[in-house]
């Protein structure tokens, strides 16, 4: 018995020691060093006015407090003539204090001097950092010259899950231009040839008629039709409906406007759906709301303008507006809405890429829609390419290792090829290289697709000049 | 210890007496006597003398293979397949080709509640084994006696409600290796379980036990939580997840009149740590801050069961089982900083979950005759389900579906004796609901003895599937897709035969022993339920009962007897043939798929030691695909999953006169991990699965049990 008694004295320690002992797999992970930088790479001086404000970021909340000092430099222009700072400089230099607490500081720039010219350049550069494990890098000088933008972080604002947002972006001035992506319906061409293309981003679709009678047609003559004028019917045929994807001019659903009256049918218009409003499941996108109904147009050609009818599919008459090309613009773009011509694109040369829902064609499935769709402005001669990283790292690719004949005009070389949407993640295997209209050429990788609790709709990209 | 807390939190409840009735049987040796079963029976009766044919897994034989959830010892059963979710963390059952949805698990009869289902859709991990006396197992459809979704098959898995002591106390401790993988508290499986048992008197009987069980996850070069790479190590291949199992049966027991209460509750932690890590990069420090975004289900189970049954007027014998049932499932995400380890933005809700009343009553005895006896029933199910847009596809506009599905069945059985050798037992059920049209379930069994102890049992019986909520409620409808479940389905029709042909035999005076069994199964399905087109422009996808199936085979157990030597030696052939109504030029031929079993066991009286090898082999397993060919058409092709073979050894000995108990052993002595498969089908978005997982490899495990009996 006192065997059994001390057997179930040790079986019942180790029993409850087993039962008890929570534990926690406390492994530590090896962390970045605490970095100061600037948050931005440049600034152009023609565009920021008598004062900024220059914002530096810590990598993390500062734990302890510390100190970091920045250099000044500058061609063709002087410190205390041209320009100041606040802080101001020592010799040349400014030190900051890194408060525990905090998350980054800034200083002012002054420009004294409204007449410095593209030869001028003042170059701030992070010379020490006096924190514990620390590092200098990153953004660790900032440029304010005349030159195209070295580079930057954005992150467009799309408009969480719907999506609602077309954001047109210039990279080399770093401008962004928000519009709702539901404001307009068609867009007229201003280059050489007479086409019009429809608003894929809502997902329209427009099928030729054998009328060129807009006032006989009602929804009977359509009634069979209308079911594969849409997106997303998994009929490899409905590619005709939409404009061509790569973005071709030629290859607009509608017909090349002829100045033959009676060559220009009438079309069937499936106006696509409204933004939507669904609150979706975390990592979807929820991008149509309901349908926006049916029109019919015809367009035809007037001297060098285009004369657009339109009328509701019953109507027995119809609207008729004139419409001129703009050639500052890609297009001149028209929404049923206002009844008007709307302005959507910046001109023509003043945008590279575009954040934006699209309308693409998939080999035997026909026209499906996109979401966080990037779109490049071959119109205006934007080429883009990708790179994966199994080739170059994104921060070692120079302009050496450019491939020229890797350019492409099609404007889904980004498309949707950047993101990962089953994992909600950008691919962080690939970058691209975009050249503008003025041949600069910058490097861009994608940060984000999602935010950080996982909702879609929340892209970010950095991108960098290479020079 | 906080998860201990918070699981059992919500137990605070009182707790109702009361007893049972029951054979006792406390048999710790290899062999067993006159095996009594309840499954499928008016009464409870002997294997022997059962016209439905029922196998058993007995307690000896859990406690030699060591094993503590149901998922542990169907592995090695002839026919049943298991199929873990590594992603899900469950485990499922397939029988004759059908999954856990076509099979019913009992508790002491009564189904057993999961978030997918009251009985079918069982997740075997769930049910915990250690205050259970034998499993039994029916295949075949039993519609009439356990209702719907019994169509391939039922286990009931009775428990223990007696015992001989007058006190008792029984604890052990398993350490498992999972693979190679194992440390003290991070890795491997870790098992404890105390049981408390007491007479309070000869009439009154009540034990508690609880176990819990820790699995840390197979990690297979996986890295587990805190790991900031996003190079798809990070997590686990199999999910880790803690069980905690507490039960409770208190039971009164006189001559003609006995009830008993159990009561089970069950706490489950599954953390699901997703491989994909965003880095994260602040583009201006060249620096990350990796986040993941992490999944935690926690899933409660209550469950209470109430019987009492007896004689009425010396000669009507009663049982009547009321049982109320839950089980949650709640999911909590969360976006994980990995580095600082911190939990942000946390969303925590109902994933899914089930309530359920349910109350079967049987009459039996009614003609109080010895030819004839005749059982009449009643089945009620009243059971309340939801599931959440995150488990079940719906419009995210719409939190959550729901659906009460009540029932209410009769059900008569009769077994007709016509003479000593000959027995029929017919049997049909009518079920009313609230969601389907009334369904009428027949079944119809003989046995014939004949002569030189050889026996002919025919089973014939029907069961209906009920459709799963994925079926009746999928919302899948945006500018690409339009996929839609069907709220007008039917139950699926199941109808089920089996000839069982038995031989005993003893030679040397009964010191050498054979059972030797031969059964020919049919199983047919229609009203099927598929997802098929329902319209080609716009493409259009519905759930409709299109399509049929039908599995045949033959199989054969035998059990040896000889000495202190024990063995089972099982195999079968069983071929599926499916009709795919929807598809173009699909191809109905059978498919075959050969399995074999053995249960090996010798015993060393002197050392008071056991040697069990526990063995399985699945052969090619076929299904016919639809696939792109060379020339681009679709066209159904032939895939396979390979072969492969389970083996568990383990050694079981006992010192301090039986007072404590080590088992040791190793399972899937084969190391299987997965096998290769052409079997399925790619997606709309990625191509199909090439591997399907089967195992963590070989594990060793020691089980150190202590039993004090007063």
């Amino acid at each position: 018995m006192r065997v059994n008694r001390f057997i179930s004295y040790i079986f019942f320690s180790f029993f409850l020691l087993n039962l008890t002992s929570c534990s926690k797999d406390d492994t530590t992970i090896p962390s970045d060093p605490f970095v100061v930088a600037f948050e931005d790479l440049s600034a152009n001086l023609g565009t920021i006015g008598r004062t900024m404000e220059i914002p530096l970021v810590f990598s993390t909340t500062a734990a302890q407090n510390g100190s970091f000092t920045l250099s000044i430099s500058s061609i063709n222009a002087t410190y205390g003539e041209d320009f100041t700072t606040i802080p101001a400089a020592n010799r040349n230099e400014i030190t900051f204090s890194i408060n525990s607490g905090t998350e980054g500081t800034s200083f002012v720039f002054n420009k004294l001097n409204q007449n410095l010219d593209e030869t001028s350049q003042i170059l701030f550069t992070i010379s020490q950092i006096d924190y514990e494990a620390s590092n200098i890098q990153g953004n660790a000088s900032y440029t304010i010259s005349n030159s195209a933008s070295l580079g930057k972080a954005i992150a467009p604002e799309l408009g969480g899950p719907n999506e609602g947002n077309q954001i047109y972006i210039d990279l080399s001035t770093e401008a962004e231009t928000i519009v709702k992506r539901d404001s307009w319906d068609l867009g007229f061409y201003s280059g050489g040839d007479f086409r019009v293309g429809i608003n894929g981003s809502i997902y329209m679709a427009a099928a030729s008629l054998e009328s060129t009678n807009i006032d006989e047609i009602t929804e009977a003559d359509v009634i069979d039709l209308q079911p594969q004028v849409a997106i997303g019917t998994f009929d490899p045929n409905n590619a005709i409906y939409v404009d061509n994807p790569n973005g071709d001019i030629l290859g607009t659903a509608v017909e090349e406007i002829s100045i033959t009256e009676s060559e220009n049918k009438v079309y069937l218009l499936n106006l696509g759906y409204e933004v939507g409003t669904d609150t979706p499941d975390s990592g979807s996108v929820a991008v149509a709301g309901d349908a926006r109904g049916w029109k019919k147009i015809r367009i035809l050609r007037e001297g060098d303008d285009y004369l657009l009818q339109y009328a509701d599919l019953n109507d027995t008459s119809h609207q008729e507006v004139r419409i001129s090309k703009n050639t500052d613009y890609n297009f001149t773009f028209f929404s049923f809405h206002t009844n008007t011509v709307v302005a959507v694109e910046p001109e023509a040369p003043k945008w590279d890429i575009v954040f934006t829902v699209f309308t693409n064609v998939i080999d035997g499935a026909g026209s499906y829609g996109f979401s966080d769709g990037v779109l490049h402005n071959g119109k205006s001669g934007v080429q883009a390419y990708e790179v994966t990283t199994d080739l170059f790292s994104y921060e070692s690719f120079s302009l050496n290792n450019i491939s020229t004949s890797s350019f492409g005009d099609d404007q889904r070389a980004i498309g949707s090829n950047w993101r990962d949407v089953f994992d909600g993640v950008p691919f962080f295997d690939r970058f691209y290289i975009v050249k503008d209209s003025n041949d600069t050429i910058y490097k861009i990788k994608f940060l984000a697709l999602a935010n950080d609790n996982g909702e879609r709709g929340y892209p970010e990209f950095e991108y960098q000049l290479l020079e | 210890m906080t998860r201990f807390v918070s699981c059992f939190l919500p137990l605070v409840f009182p707790i109702i007496v009361i007893a049972q009735v029951d054979h006792p049987s406390d048999s710790p040796r290899l062999e067993q006597l006159e095996q009594v079963v309840l499954t499928g029976q008016l009464t409870p009766e002997s294997v022997e003398k059962s016209v439905v044919e029922v196998k058993v897994i007995t307690r000896n034989t859990i406690d030699r293979q060591a094993g503590n959830t149901l998922a542990d010892v169907l592995n090695t059963t002839l026919n049943l397949n298991i199929t873990p979710n590594t992603s899900t963390g469950k485990s499922g059952i397939s029988l004759f080709g059908l999954d856990g949805q076509y099979f019913k698990v009992l508790i002491d009869n009564v189904p057993i509640i999961n978030e997918e289902g009251i009985g079918s859709n069982t997740d075997l991990t769930l049910i915990n084994l250690d205050d259970v006396e034998r499993i039994e197992i029916v295949e075949g459809a039993m519609g009439v006696q356990y209702g719907s979704n019994a169509v391939s098959g039922v286990i009931n898995v009775i428990t223990k409600k007696s015992s001989k002591n007058r006190s008792e106390v029984l604890a052990y401790l398993q350490e498992e290796t999972i693979g190679n993988e194992y440390e003290f508290f991070n890795r491997g499986r870790h098992i404890q379980s105390l049981r408390l048992g007491h007479n309070f008197t000869d009439k009154i009987y009540a034990n508690a036990t609880f176990t819990r069980n820790k699995f840390a996850g197979f990690f297979n070069n996986r890295m587990g939580e805190n790991y900031d790479q996003n190079d798809g190590l990070r997590g686990h291949e199999w999910l880790p997840k803690t069980q905690q199992n507490l039960k409770a049966v208190l039971s009164f027991k006189e001559e003609h009149f006995a009830v008993f209460y159990r009561f089970d509750y069950l706490c489950e932690t599954i953390e699901k740590y997703n491989d994909i890590v965003n880095p994260n990069e602040n583009p201006s420090t060249d620096t990350q801050d990796p986040l993941s975004l992490d999944e935690i289900y926690n899933n409660n189970r209550f469950y209470h069961h109430f019987n009492a049954n007896g004689k009425l007027f010396k000669y009507l014998v009663y049982n009547v089982s009321v049982s109320y049932q839950e089980q949650i499932k709640n999911l909590k995400q969360y976006t994980y900083r990995i580095r600082p380890q911190q939990e942000e933005n946390v969303l925590e809700g109902e994933y899914q979950g089930r309530t359920a009343f349910f109350s079967r009553g049987t009459l039996s005895n009614l003609l109080k005759s010895k030819k004839i006896s005749l059982q009449a029933g009643y089945e009620i199910t009243n059971e309340k389900g939801f599931g959440s847009s995150l488990a079940v596809v719906i419009d995210p506009e719409e939190n959550q579906v729901t659906q009460s599905l009540n029932s209410y069945d009769g059900f008569v059985s009769s077994e007709v004796h016509l003479g000593s050798k000959f027995s029929l037992r017919p049997g049909m059920r009518i079920s009313f609901s609230n969601l389907f049209d009334t369904q009428f379930i027949g079944s119809l069994s003989a046995k014939q003895s004949f002569g030189d102890n050889w026996e002919l049992r025919a089973v014939a019986g029907s069961a209906n599937r009920t459709p799963n909520y994925d079926e009746l409620y999928t919302f899948f409808v945006d500018v690409n897709h339009d996929v839609q479940g069907n709220p007008n389905l039917n139950p699926e029709q199941g109808v089920s035969t089996f000839l069982h042909l038995k031989k005993r035999s003893a030679l040397s005076e009964g010191r050498f022993r054979l059972k030797n069994k031969i059964s020919l199964n049919y199983l047919g399905l229609t009203d099927r339920i598929e997802l098929i087109v329902s319209q080609q422009i716009p493409l259009t996808f519905k759930y409709n009962n299109i399509d049929s199936y039908k599995a045949v085979g033959v199989f054969s157990e035998n059990e040896i007897f000889y000495k202190n030597f024990k063995g089972q030696l099982g195999a079968s052939m069983q071929g599926v043939s499916k009709v795919l109504d929807n598809r173009k030029d699909s191809d109905e031929d059978f498919l075959f798929n050969f399995q074999l079993n053995a249960n090996l066991g010798y015993t060393i009286p002197k050392w008071h030691a056991t040697f069990s090898l526990f063995f399985k082999h699945i052969g090619t397993q076929q299904q016919f695909v639809e696939k792109i060919n060379a020339d681009g058409q679709q066209e159904f092709q032939r895939g396979t999953t390979n072969p492969y073979s389970w083996m568990d050894a383990t050694v079981n000995t006992s010192f301090f006169k039986e007072s404590v108990t080590l088992t040791v052993g190793s399972r899937n002595l084969f190391n299987v991990t997965s096998v290769n498969t052409t079997a399925f089908e790619g997606g709309a978005h990625n191509g199909p699965p090439s591997q399907i997982p089967l195992g963590y490899g070989r594990s060793y495990f020691m089980k150190l049990a202590y039993n004090l009996n007063i």
